[in-house]
């Protein structure tokens, strides 16, 4: 089918995209977390910020796997609306976590992001199997 | 003979659904997507709402001709003084020295606005007195028009002094505005159109050039000498007066001014008195809008139309020409 020749990529491409973002935000993730906190914080404020950011970027990369392996072993590949979701998805993913990233928002925003672009994705995604 | 091509037009296919589909739900999100994004990103890149903007004007200005005059003869703090006040030289007793003031203002270009301020004062002195200190007070009438109506009292202060007796003090100098808030796009400002010095009251204090100068500074709106260039010359024959020239030019001034901000879109609803303002900042929005919504406009065209030509979510084809059944 000459649709899926774009679709599949350009899921692959926003999947893709949407999970090197989380990864840079984990690697860097010390200027995030300073951005959450007041202008005068303790260690332990600091330290809490800063678990609370790895579980919820953990819960993120575990998502991903689950979705790469949906994706990956083609159980949704010629599912049209897997694909056009998905790439919405992450797409809106993409660029709201780059905003989050370089203007520095604060942490309660990425919860929001995580709950609007993952918890419809989940959704479908069970709702497929 | 078909040599080119005059004139085409495109030919629109349709596609067709029910209320309740996803290709509802697609085209809703791509509407908001288009007419929403463009909107954070003009927002979030600054300078949306304009919120003030400046104009130049050359203010009218006109020398009032009141002033105090106070210059130290000797470095022990003996003084000669004289102003246009009555009470400020009756208070000053002995001290009064009567100069000859001549005042010359200029309109270089005919505008009917003056452009520069030539005064020349000259003081007698003793022959063993010499002059140290020169302190010098002007006022003014300053007033715009453009946009919104000023009309204020103003002054300008020229201090030196110098610990070798002179001659003569030229002064060339800029009056220029100062302003602490931006002032209004229309109206009548005239708070400020009261005398700088009041000329009835008796006390000493009224007169302290500290007290006016502290009491002025703390108008929101003033004019300053800007650009002072004092040359002190030196060398006073024995039974010449003491003489100060100054050039004030009044020059062009660039005024700011705010520009109404609205929160939220307000309908248009057309009414012959609206402001200036509202409608400047809004043009200003719409320009920014609408150069980003374009870009957006030709994403999501093709993504659409990417998504139902091939589609990807089931909708009913309609074709411009009519599909003959053989």
């Amino acid at each position: 089918m000459p649709v899926q020749i774009i679709l599949v990529p350009a899921r692959f491409l926003t999947l893709i995209a949407h999970l090197v973002i989380v990864i840079i935000i984990f690697w860097s993730r010390e200027n995030s977390v300073r951005a959450c906190l007041p202008l005068d914080y303790s260690d332990e404020e600091y330290r809490s910020e800063d678990t609370r950011l790895v579980v919820a970027l953990s819960v993120t990369l575990g998502l991903f796997a689950i979705e790469l392996m949906g994706f990956l072993s083609g159980v949704s590949l010629f599912n049209n609306n897997q694909a056009l979701l998905s790439i919405g998805c992450h797409a809106s993913g993409c660029v709201a976590l780059l905003f989050f990233l370089f203007e520095q928002w604060t942490c309660s925003i990425y919860w929001w992001i995580f709950a609007f672009c993952r918890s419809v994705k989940l959704q479908s995604l069970f709702s497929l199997i | 003979m078909a040599f080119y091509e005059a004139y085409s037009h495109p030919a629109l296919v349709r596609y067709k659904t029910n209320i309740c589909t996803r290709a509802t739900l697609f085209v809703m999100v791509v509407l908001c997507l288009t007419y929403i994004s463009p909107l954070l990103v003009a927002y979030r890149s600054q300078g949306f709402w304009l919120k003030r903007s400046t104009y130049e004007e050359q203010p009218v200005v006109q020398f009032q001709y009141d002033m105090i005059l106070i210059g130290a003869t000797n470095t022990a703090g003996n003084y000669v003084a004289w102003s246009t006040f009555p009470n400020f030289n009756r208070l000053v007793g002995d001290n009064l020295r009567i100069p000859s003031v001549s005042v010359q203002e200029e309109d270089r270009n005919q505008d009917g606005k003056s452009d520069f301020l030539n005064l020349q004062i000259n003081i007698p002195l003793k022959p063993e007195e010499q002059m140290f200190t020169i302190q010098l007070l002007l006022t003014f009438t300053y007033q715009l028009f453009r946009m919104s109506t000023v009309a204020m009292q103003t002054l300008a202060f020229v201090q030196h002094s110098s610990s070798v007796p002179g001659s003569q003090l030229f002064i060339s100098a800029d009056l220029r505005l100062h302003q602490r808030t931006p002032l209004p796009h229309r109206g009548v400002h005239a708070v400020y159109n009261v005398s700088v010095i009041d000329a009835s009251s008796p006390f000493a204090s009224s007169y302290d050039l500290a007290n006016i100068i502290g009491l002025y500074q703390k108008r929101n709106l003033t004019t300053q000498l800007s650009g002072a260039v004092p040359v002190w010359t030196v060398g006073r024959a024995a039974n010449t007066p003491f003489q100060i020239r100054t050039q004030i030019n009044y020059p062009v001034d660039t005024i700011t001014y705010p520009l109404h901000t609205v929160s939220v879109l307000i309908s248009l609803t057309v009414s012959s008195t609206y402001r200036l303002g509202f409608w400047e900042t809004v043009k200003f929005a719409w320009i920014q809008y609408v150069s980003v919504l374009l870009i957006f406009l030709w994403i999501f065209q093709h993504i659409q139309t990417f998504v139902f030509q091939n589609q990807v979510i089931p909708t009913t084809k309609v074709l411009p020409f009519k599909q003959h059944n053989i």
